[in-house]
């Protein structure tokens, strides 16, 4: 057990080492670098855009570029943002909070979504589950950005003095903090309530299925205890799984709903920092993105070892 | 053309007499102003918070180094320079009480005293040295340099008197002086202008999260007397237009401006309590021309490509009507055009540009590849796809190709797009950094492979042209040598932004230069 979780951490080292050299030279292939995308049509002349390229260190090759970056971050320095000069991981940290708490938010919301149509399309069948399977078909395949913005335009229209975009920090006010926190919750959520919806629905079908539920049931116990404490506490563990791997589907989601949201949280700043080209933030982001998502694959394969017997073998 | 050259014409006269202050006149022109901020029921009311969306966060505060546009939104409240811009974009004092110009060359600006910085540092002279030897030392990598590149020399007389001696008579100097933030003075011997920025503007600056908001407060020591008359000036940062919208629609902001003008027009309809300011024309809608090579090298091409375009159709389709038809200089320059006056190929004519297109050896038509454009402006892709079908029927083809704004603005900086590519200009301080765009002797001139030697001397020579008559003339000629040689081809202009706000906003004036210069004289009268 010991061996395999230092072999695997040694992995997810390789692992980032590898997104982080990717991320590096993919940025700076894409013609247009950050002086340019700075200075827009202002016009600027050519030596001044070269003397801020040679101030970043920006004129030299990029191989000696990205070892001085690697050099740096082995000793925990990750550089500074371009834009405001303040260190990378300083800049990181509030943001990453508010993309944990809009995680959070999203995740709940697909729990709730996604666990009661499952539940209903399955318990119910017939119609119902016609409908949920319709609904969930649609908010697959709708990109979670043109739900975002039906929303923003929506709530914009009918509701202008009710809904307020924007983001209350949680140290101002928890309550208003999570409120604000709804509607980008609900874009983001929705497609992975599907994922959730769908796998309830097949987890609850082949639970009822089994002897022990009809036992229950048989021995005439009351229909709700059978639901609760035989179905959805059989039918849990796979949901949770799959709950937990959608982490990814969030922090790629949270790109666009933060930027239509005005959630400051990373994938706003992400979003940002990709058309400002502020490499460093860039290059900090998507080590920590990537570490998030190894690091929960790690979290669920170890919980699979402990949980089952087999997979050791 | 306006108003701005009228005023101009006042200065000059006046500033060439000897040592006559400016200060009576700037007196008046303020009043002018000033009256429009009293509103019809009285005097202004004082404090409150004023709340503006903003649809991008600044890059930089420091005047001297900062690159980006979005910046120039903050630094206009923060800072102040020594002369600025009226409503009617005409040229007064600020920092200067007044100016005299004994011969073309030399200006000699009288400034005033009992000037603080925001750090409580007094304003003089040495300032206004220590602000152009930054702009001049290369290794502070300006912008500005090559704006204020006629400056030879920066005396200070006394601590109230500074001298420029310019090296050549340019036209272009005082309109970059009262341009917030090409001309704004900084305090000598404070560093870190860039995350802590220290003016002498109506506003101080309180602090910045980014993303999410960015606050300032008033400046208790302004040199204004009474003024600002607000508190508090809250930006908050919303990127996407809707969300924007929707944030002014429910007052979580009392003012913003947007870039579609179809929106813009559609919003101010929703209530009849939003003000609604479309602005002077400032911004028009290029497509560049790659002259370096293929097809379009050759003129007769151009020419069909010009007379192919219907750009009143552009201006009515893609703007809703809220502009007008382009040249080079959007009307709010001197010599800007006035969207109407005839200029050559201009008129649509399909027939005639097949015709030119068959002298040119295609007569079943060309196909000119790709024609880039700003994915990220949904009104510049519009246009795009009209003018895509309005050539088809000349017979000139191109492929549409949206691109990401950083890498477009690499192809069009560096000249390495195909034929075609489209980025509009904003408004510039003077005409001249609009027509260096093309001028063949600069490096974007260069980049788009102009080769034109009596462009060229007329650039220079309006530049140097510092009566406002004169001006305009040189600069209406030199729309006509572009539009008849199609070295680049202008379809339509129209206000860089539109602005709206609450009508409990009071006292605000709009300005083509999109700079918010206003908000010291804004109060709230709810």
């Amino acid at each position: 057990m010991k061996r395999l979780i230092i072999v695997r951490l040694a992995w997810t080292f390789a692992i980032l080492l590898g997104v982080s050299f990717i991320a590096f030279i993919l940025m700076r292939a894409l013609p247009g670098d950050f002086v340019l995308a700075a200075a827009g049509t202002t016009s600027v002349s050519a030596e001044a855009l070269d003397g801020m390229r040679a101030e970043l260190g920006l004129d030299r090759p990029v191989l000696e570029q990205y070892l001085v970056w690697l050099g740096n971050a082995l000793q925990g320095d990750f550089g500074a943002s371009f834009v405001t000069h303040a260190p990378v991981l300083q800049e990181l940290a509030p943001r990453f909070f508010v993309t944990l708490q809009l995680s959070l938010v999203a995740i709940v919301m697909a729990l709730l979504i996604g666990g009661v149509t499952g539940l209903a399309s399955a318990r119910l069948r017939g119609r119902v589950d016609w409908l949920v399977r319709a609904i969930n078909g649609v908010s697959l395949a709708v990109p979670n950005f043109v739900i975002a913005t039906l929303i923003v335009l929506l709530a914009g229209l009918y509701f202008p003095q009710l809904v307020v975009f924007g983001y209350t920090p949680f140290a101002v006010d928890p309550l208003k903090s999570f409120g604000n926190l709804l509607l980008p919750g609900l874009a983001l959520g929705l497609a992975v309530s599907v994922t959730i919806s769908e796998n309830t629905r097949a987890a609850v079908l082949e639970v009822s299925n089994q002897d022990f539920v009809m036992v229950a049931r048989a021995k005439g116990l009351k229909r709700s205890t059978v639901l609760f404490q035989y179905l959805l506490r059989n039918a849990a563990t796979p949901i949770i799984t799959v709950a937990g791997l959608q982490v990814a589907t969030l922090l790629g989601g949270s790109i666009l709903v933060e930027t239509i949201f005005a959630i400051p949280g990373m994938g706003q700043y992400l979003f940002d920092s990709i058309t400002r080209r502020d490499y460093p933030v860039i290059q900090a982001i998507v080590l920590v993105a990537a570490g998030v998502v190894v690091l929960i694959n790690m979290l669920v394969d170890i919980a699979y070892i402990r949980a089952d017997a087999r997979v050791r073998l | 053309m306006g108003k701005a050259s009228d005023s101009e014409t006042t200065m000059l006269a006046i500033s060439r007499r000897n040592m006559l202050r400016l200060g009576l006149v700037s007196g008046a022109m303020f009043m002018s102003a000033g009256s429009l901020a009293f509103g019809q029921d009285g005097s202004p009311k004082r404090g409150g918070t004023l709340t503006i969306g903003a649809d991008a966060d600044p890059i930089g505060l420091d005047p001297v180094t900062l690159t980006a546009y979005s910046s120039m939104d903050f630094t206009a409240l923060i800072y102040s320079g020594l002369l600025r811009w009226t409503p009617d974009m005409e040229i007064e004092p600020d920092l200067a009480v007044s100016y005299e110009q004994p011969d073309a060359t030399t200006y000699v600006f009288r400034l005033r005293e009992g000037v603080k910085f925001h750090n409580g540092q007094d304003f003089s002279a040495d300032d206004v040295k220590h602000t152009f030897d930054r702009i001049m030392d290369p290794a502070s990598n300006s912008r500005l340099r090559s704006y204020y590149a006629n400056v030879a020399e920066v005396t200070v007389v006394d601590p109230y008197t500074v001298e420029f001696k310019l090296s050549s008579p340019d036209a272009a100097f005082l309109r970059f002086l009262a341009t917030n933030p090409d001309g704004v003075i900084v305090p000598k011997g404070v560093e870190g202008l860039t995350e802590k920025p220290v003016g002498t503007g109506p506003f101080v600056f309180e602090s910045y999260q980014p993303g999410q908001q960015f606050t300032l407060s008033a400046n208790k020591g302004y040199y204004e007397e009474g003024q600002p008359y607000l508190d508090t000036v809250v930006f908050k940062f919303y990127r996407d237009q809707a969300t924007l919208t929707s944030a002014l629609r429910s007052k979580a902001v009392d003012m913003t401006w947007l870039k579609d003008p179809r929106v813009a027009a559609q919003v101010a309809k929703t209530s009849p309590d939003l003000v609604s300011a479309p602005g002077q024309t400032s911004r028009t809608f290029p497509v560049w021309i790659n002259l370096k090579e293929g097809p379009l090298t050759d003129v007769r091409v151009r020419r069909a490509l010009s007379l192919a375009t219907n750009r009143e159709l552009c201006v009515q389709v893609v703007l809703g009507g809220s502009g007008k038809v382009g040249a080079m200089l959007p009307e709010s320059h001197v010599g800007g055009y006035d969207g109407k006056s005839e200029l050559p190929y201009y008129g649509v004519d399909v027939e005639g540009a097949r015709a030119l297109l068959a002298e040119a050896g295609y007569p079943d038509g060309i196909d000119l590849g790709e024609y880039i454009v700003v994915a990220a402006n949904a009104l510049d892709v519009a246009c795009a796809q009209l003018l895509q079908q309005q050539w088809a029927a000349a017979g000139i083809r191109v492929q549409i190709n949206p691109m990401e704004t950083a890498p477009l603005l690499a192809h069009w900086n560096e000249g390495t797009f195909g034929t075609l590519l489209s980025v509009a200009l904003s408004w510039s301080a003077d005409a001249d950094a609009i027509l260096q765009r093309i001028a063949p002797s600069s490096q974007f001139g260069a980049a788009l492979g102009i080769k034109d030697d009596e462009l060229d001397k007329m650039i220079d020579m309006a530049r140097a042209e510092i009566d406002p008559a004169a001006r305009a003339e040189l600069h209406d000629k030199i729309q006509r040598l572009i539009a008849d040689n199609v070295y680049v081809l202008q379809v339509y202009q129209y206000p860089l932004r539109w602005e709206l706000w609450w009508n409990y906003v009071d006292g605000y004036e709009p300005l083509a230069a999109n700079i918010r210069s206003y908000v010291r004289t804004t109060w709230r009268n709810d």
